[in-house]
């Protein structure tokens, strides 16, 4: 039997011309939900990456969004799919570790990308240093403000290192601020509804607020509706990530700014890697994307829709 | 059925403990923003609770909301008709709905199961229609049923109050009403009876899909904005709103008075964390805390009275 695989395999490796040697690499891309664009641009960028090295992919994504059971079933199905190698991106770190941890015993490169995923032999991790990101932001505003005044934090999920890392580069910023005081920090899970009402609430108790800032894009924009609704539209509102349709609020003056954080460069960065990994070249154990700080002054390069983007140039081997 | 005063007065509790607690509470304003909060989950929870109470279930009231606010979205983009809006939101929440009572009543699928089904088709068929995109920015005449006012109130509050009205002055003054009432506590003996349990079942389900359809209109004025998860963080609020509020999950008791006192309660309780700026890793722990002590109080008043 196993000779027959041996002789199967041998057959197609010789069938195949040295060019056409992708047409075993299936690359399994891992990514959270069909709903936020974020994670849309990221397998655009991945699918870009991977055709431009003639390797295929194929996603998997949780029906229900960020389900934690789905995910990990769909971690056990690609153990058993044995693909060629893996784009991973936990919904629940902790949760999702020994499958991860399996599915690389078995012998599949994975390159984490997205948020770290916790501690085990990745070929590479590709994401973006959300701490810093969250640090940045938050300066932007406080000197937008000019060093002074209160301010209220909406924080993604507690729990989630990319959550927890960026609230702590708020706090840090603030820190840093001493005239910078915040009024409240509370969650409002990476979502526009409770983001909304969070923020009505809030407005409740702080007749002045000075400024937002919101851990990713759906919750600002959940905010500047509330903020809107109550006659506060001048409140300055500061997120991270940079969907397109934030990107049109920063343009019409809603958002003051936003901290870029790029998953359609992610997903290209992931996918070049795991790629050459898979083709014998050293890759760099860890890629840290650089995040703009996108304003009004330079929004345009944002607003290009995913699929009409380009993957930067291929980061160079080790 | 004697669970609502006691769920009064532990809303009453909750709020007299707030507004000693932080001063951002009993205002007027604070009221209103925490009544149109509820709204929109009274409203979800509001047909689900005819349906439970007509001795059914429907998961599917989150997934509806969903796709009839992605529906009503597209409507609008694809004409710029606030009124095609409306229709969509309504005529697709009703077909959902009408689609469980076929199942329940005429398939004789368990409701569980058949609203289940339907949970995961709307749901499919709401990530299919936006595939990964945001449908956003609708005009005024729409944006006014979640943000307008009408004499000082939220339009949402006018609505969830309308709502409340007429869905008890059907279940409790008319013979439609009762009837649903008795096909939830005995449906063979309602069916020996003469009572049309099967047209009785296809109303409530049929009433619980428009309910989400008048929901995702108030969700789209509130939130400006529609995408395939909107609903999700809805199903299980609407589900507890409907029991806390005392209705049963077995049939045959309850009202829709409940339901608004179990969505006020709920949302009290993220208003007041909000408030006091509880931290985030204590929301989860804190909110069941209260849910049971609502619940638990009841239930040791009730001991004490026997």
């Amino acid at each position: 039997m196993r000779r027959v695989t041996a002789a199967l395999v041998l057959a197609t490796m010789l069938a195949a011309p040295p060019t056409a040697r992708a047409a075993d690499e299936t690359i399994a891309a891992f990514s959270k939900n069909q709903v936020d664009p974020h994670f849309e641009g990221l397998r655009i960028g991945v699918d870009q990456a991977a055709a431009a090295l003639g390797a295929t992919v194929r996603h998997y994504v949780p029906t229900r969004p960020n389900n934690i059971a789905e995910a990990t079933s769909q971690l056990e199905d690609v153990v058993a799919a044995h693909p060629a190698a893996a784009l991973f991106m936990a919904v629940d770190a902790r949760a999702q570790l020994p499958g991860v941890q399996r599915l690389i015993a078995s012998g599949v490169p994975v390159v984490n990308y997205n948020d770290r995923a916790g501690d085990a032999p990745f070929v590479s991790y590709v994401g973006q240093d959300d701490f810093a990101l969250g640090k940045a932001i938050a300066l932007h505003l406080f000197d937008h403000l000019g060093g002074r005044g209160g301010v209220v934090i909406l924080e993604g999920v507690r729990g989630s290192t990319t959550g927890d890392d960026r609230r702590r580069g708020f706090e840090a910023a603030a820190r840093e601020r001493p005239g910078i005081r915040i009024l409240a920090s509370q969650p409002a899970n990476f979502q526009r509804l409770p983001a909304l009402q969070a923020m009505e609430n809030i407005m409740q108790r702080y007749p002045r607020i000075d400024g937002v800032i919101a851990a990713a894009d759906a919750m600002a924009l959940g905010a500047v509706e509330a903020l809107a609704a109550a006659g506060r539209a001048n409140v300055p509102v500061v997120s991270i990530n940079g969907v397109p349709e934030a990107v049109e609020a920063v343009r019409d003056g809603r958002i003051l700014a936003i901290a870029e954080f790029n998953g359609f460069r992610i997903g290209c960065v992931a996918a070049n890697l795991a790629i050459r990994h898979l083709r014998g070249e050293n890759v760099p154990r860890e890629v840290l994307l650089p995040g703009a700080i996108i304003t009004r002054a330079n929004m345009a390069e944002w607003l290009v829709p995913f699929a009409q983007r380009r993957c930067p140039p291929p980061i160079p081997a080790t | 059925m004697n669970a609502l005063p006691a769920r009064i007065g532990a809303l009453l509790l909750l709020a007299l403990a707030l507004s000693l607690a932080t001063e951002g509470f009993a205002t007027a304003t604070n009221l209103l923003n925490v009544l149109r909060q509820a709204s929109l989950l009274f409203l979800v929870a509001s047909g689900l609770t005819l349906v439970i109470i007509g001795g059914g279930l429907d998961l599917s009231v989150a997934a509806n909301l969903t796709l009839s606010a992605c529906t009503a979205a597209l409507a609008f983009k694809a004409t710029g008709s606030v009124a095609a809006a409306v229709a969509t939101a309504l005529g697709c929440g009703l077909a959902v709905g009408l689609l469980n009572g076929l199942l329940v009543a005429v398939v004789r699928v368990p409701a569980f199961l058949a609203t289940y089904g339907t949970l995961w088709i709307a749901s499919g068929a709401a990530y299919w229609l936006m595939a990964g995109r945001v449908v956003y920015g609708f005009p005024p005449a729409l944006r006014g049923l979640g943000t307008g006012f009408v004499l000082g109130v939220p339009t949402p509050v006018w609505i969830m109050l309308a709502v409340a009205v007429a869905g008890g002055a059907f279940l409790f003054l008319s013979a439609a009403g009762r009837e649903v009432f008795f096909t939830g506590a005995n449906e063979e003996a309602a069916r020996l009876s003469g009572i049309p349990v099967r047209r009785r079942r296809i109303l409530v389900y049929g009433l619980s899909g428009l309910m989400c359809g008048v929901a995702a209109l108030v969700y789209l004025g509130r939130v400006n904005a529609a995408e395939a998860g909107l609903g999700d963080p809805l199903l299980l609020p609407a589900v507890a709103a409907v029991l806390i509020g005392g209705t049963s999950l077995f049939g045959g008791a309850g009202g829709l008075a409940g339901t608004l006192v179990g969505a006020l309660i709920l949302t009290t309780v993220t208003n007041g964390l909000n408030l006091l700026d509880v931290g985030a890793a204590w929301h989860p722990f804190v909110t069941g805390t209260i849910i049971l002590a609502a619940l638990g109080a009841d239930a040791l008043l009730a001991r004490r009275g026997a």
